[in-house]
C-alpha cells in the first residue's frame, strides 16, 4: 500500500479498515510528485465557440473543445484539479433561458473540482443559484461570503482539501464586495467579510491546521485596479497574505500573458494568475514536489 | 472493551500518522505555468455537442420568436443629435416605466436620458424578434429614476452639449443650441433651474457610467427593479408596429 494513501485514508476516517495497511510500508514510495491545476474563470455562459465572424474572439473558446483539453491533460497526469473562479453565468442566451442550468451540466461533464461565485452567479437572484446547485456534481467554496442567513447556508463552505498522490492540496474561496455592483434583493442578506483578514485566517488553518501541501485561493475579487490600486485586489491579496502558493482570479476578464510572480508578506514567491474570460483560454499551473530534505536548495524554481 | 480497542487502533494510527508527517513532507520544488488557448486545433468532445444540441435547439426557437415588425430600419446614426433607436428607446422605457415609478412615489417622470454607446446593435426593417431584444440591450441593466437639481440638470444639458452626440433623450425634452447657449423646454415648459426633476436612466449610468457624473449623488434615487431589456421585450410585444422618426428634440439653430 502506498504510503501516502494510506496517510491519507487514516486522516480521512482512521477506520479499522485501514488496519490493513500496517504492516510497515516500504519507504521506497517516488520521491517526486507532480500536480496540475487547470483553471477558468468568467465564462460568462460562452459554451459555445465564438462566431467566424466575431470582431475580437472568431473561433475562439467553447466548452465541447474544453473539454477535450481537460481530458487530455488528465490522461497526462491522473494528478490534476480543474477550478473555476466564479461568474460561470451570463452573457448568452443560455443563461436567460435555461438560468445556468447547462453551464452547471456540462462543468460536471468536465469533472470540475470546485468553483467560487462571481457577482453574476447572482444575476437569477441567490434563490436562482440554489436552484442550479443540483446541477453541479462539483462543490462552491467562498470564505468570505456569510451565507449564514440565506439559503446558500451550509452549501457553499468555506474551504476544501482535496489529497492528490498523497498531496494535500487546501482550496479556499473568494468574493467580491456585491454592494454597488448587484442589487441587495438579488444577494438578500449575504455577508460580505474582509477578504484579508478571511485569508489570513484560511491560509492559516490550510496551512498549520490542515498541513496542507499547498495552499490555493480561488478569487474574484479582480486582479488589480489602475484607477483605484488600494482597492482589494488578488495582487494586493497576494502582498498582504502568506502560505498562499497560488491565486486563481477572475472579475476582471484580465487576460495575463503568464502568470504574475508576487512576493508575499514573508517575502516568498507566489503565483497569482487570471485567463481572460469566455472559456478562451484555460490556465495551467504544475508544481513539482519533493520530499523535504531533498531539495536541493533552500527556494523553489517558479518558471513563469 | 470495542471502545478501548478502537481508541488504541487510533492511537496507533495517529502515532503512526505523526511518524509519517515528519518524515514524508513534500515541499514544491518546480513550478511551470502555461496558458492554452482554446481554439479550432482541438477536436469538440462529442458528448458536450450532443448536451448542448437540444437546449440549442429550443434557445433558437425562443429567440426567434417574431415580438413586433420594423417598417424601417431602425438605427442609431440617422440623425446628428437625435436618432430614430435612440428615439424609440427613450420613449418606451419611459412609456413603461413612468406607471411603475407613479404607483410607487405618486410622481412622474419628467423626461429620460440613455446614452448612444448603450446602444449596441441596430433593428433591420422586417420581423423583430427577441434576439433584437437581445443584441439591442446585451446588459443587465436596470431601470432608476433620480431625482436631480436644476443645477445637475444643468450640467445634463452641458454634457449633452459638449458630447455632440446623439445620446438618447425622450421626447418629453425640447433642447436646441443656440449662438448664446440653449433653449430647453421639459414637457413644454421653460426649464426651471430652481426645480428638481425626475430623470429615468440605467443604474449603469446612474452610477457614472459614460462620465455622467451629474447622476451621481442625486435628491433621491428610485430603482425600478425592471431592466431595461425587459421592458423593451414589454414594449415590442405589445405594439404591432415599431414606429420611430426623428422629430428635432435635439437640435442646433
Amino acid at each position: 500500500m502506498d504510503r501516502r494513501k494510506f496517510i491519507q485514508q487514516s486522516t480521512a476516517a482512521a477506520s479499522l479498515t485501514a488496519i490493513g495497511g500496517l504492516t510497515f510500508p516500504s519507504f521506497t514510495t517516488k520521491k517526486k510528485k507532480h500536480i496540475t491545476i487547470l483553471h477558468t474563470n468568467d465564462t460568462h455562459s460562452h459554451l459555445e465557440p465564438f462566431d467566424a465572424s466575431h470582431y475580437k474572439y472568431a473561433n475562439k473558446g467553447g466548452v465541447a473543445r474544453r473539454a477535450t483539453l481537460v481530458e487530455n491533460i488528465r490522461k497526462e497526469n491522473p494528478n490534476t484539479l480543474l477550478f473555476d473562479a466564479g461568474d460561470i453565468f451570463q452573457g448568452t442566451p443560455y443563461f436567460n433561458y435555461f438560468g445556468g442550468e447547462l453551464e452547471f451540466k456540462l462543468m460536471s461533464m468536465l469533472k470540475y473540482d470546485l468553483a467560487t461565485l462571481g457577482n453574476h452567479d447572482f444575476d437569477n437572484s441567490i434563490d436562482g443559484f440554489y436552484k442550479q446547485l443540483p446541477n453541479a456534481k462539483f462543490n462552491f467554496v467562498s470564505a468570505n461570503y456569510d451565507f449564514k442567513n440565506t439559503i446558500l447556508d451550509t452549501h457553499v463552505k468555506p474551504y476544501q482539501i482535496f489529497i492528490k498522490d498523497g498531496i494535500k492540496i487546501g482550496v479556499f474561496g473568494l468574493g467580491i464586495k456585491l454592494e454597488g455592483l448587484v442589487q441587495p434583493k438579488l444577494y438578500k442578506e449575504t455577508n460580505y467579510l474582509d477578504p484579508i483578514e478571511i485569508s489570513q485566517d484560511m491560509s492559516r488553518i490550510l496551512k498549520e491546521d490542515e498541513k496542507c501541501d499547498l495552499v490555493i485561493c480561488l478569487s474574484h475579487l479582480g486582479y488589480h485596479y489602475n484607477n483605484n490600486p488600494n482597492m482589494i485586489s488578488d495582487l494586493n491579496l497576494a502582498k498582504a497574505t502568506k502560505y498562499i502558493d497560488l491565486i486563481i482570479g477572475g472579475h476582471t476578464h484580465t487576460f495575463l500573458p503568464k502568470p504574475t510572480l508576487v512576493k508575499n508578506s514573508i517575502d516568498k514567491n507566489m503565483l497569482v494568475n487570471q485567463v481572460g474570460c469566455y472559456g478562451i483560454n484555460v490556465g495551467r499551473v504544475d508544481f513539482y514536489f519533493d520530499k523535504e530534505n531533498n531539495t536541493v536548495s533552500q527556494g523553489n524554481t517558479i518558471l513563469v | 472493551m470495542f471502545t478501548t480497542f478502537k481508541n488504541i487502533v487510533f492511537l496507533f494510527c495517529f502515532s503512526i500518522l505523526l511518524f509519517s508527517c515528519k518524515e514524508d513532507t513534500y515541499v514544491v520544488s518546480k513550478v511551470t505555468t502555461k496558458t492554452l488557448p482554446v481554439d479550432a486545433t482541438i477536436t469538440s468532445a462529442n458528448s458536450i455537442t450532443k448536451t448542448i444540441a437540444p437546449y440549442k435547439e429550443k434557445m433558437i426557437k425562443e429567440i426567434n420568436t417574431v415580438l413586433s415588425y420594423a417598417p424601417k430600419d431602425l438605427t442609431r446614426t440617422d440623425g446628428k443629435l437625435e436618432s430614430s433607436l435612440g428615439n424609440l428607446l427613450a420613449d418606451l422605457t419611459f412609456k413603461r416605466a413612468n406607471p411603475i415609478f407613479k404607483k410607487q412615489t405618486g410622481k412622474n417622470i419628467d423626461f429620460s436620458m440613455f446614452n448612444f454607446g448603450g446602444i449596441r446593435a441596430g433593428i433591420p426593417a422586417g420581423s423583430v424578434r427577441n434576439k433584437n431584444a437581445f443584441e439591442l440591450m446585451p446588459f443587465e441593466n436596470i431601470l432608476v429614476v433620480v431625482e436631480l437639481s436644476g443645477q445637475k440638470i444643468a450640467a445634463l444639458i452641458a454634457y449633452l452639449i459638449k458630447s455632440n452626440t446623439a445620446h438618447p433623450i425622450s421626447k418629453n425634452m425640447e433642447l436646441t443650441i443656440t449662438k448664446n447657449g440653449y433653449q430647453l423646454y421639459i414637457n413644454n415648459k421653460k426649464f426651471d433651474s430652481n426645480k428638481s426633476y425626475f430623470v429615468l436612466t440605467s443604474d449603469y449610468l446612474q452610477s457614472g457610467g459614460d462620465n455622467m457624473t451629474f447622476f451621481k449623488n442625486p435628491i433621491q434615487r428610485v430603482s425600478l427593479e425592471y431592466k431595461m431589456r425587459d421592458a423593451i421585450v414589454d414594449y415590442f410585444k405589445s405594439v404591432d408596429t415599431l414606429r420611430s422618426r426623428l422629430d428635432q428634440r435635439f437640435k442646433r439653430n
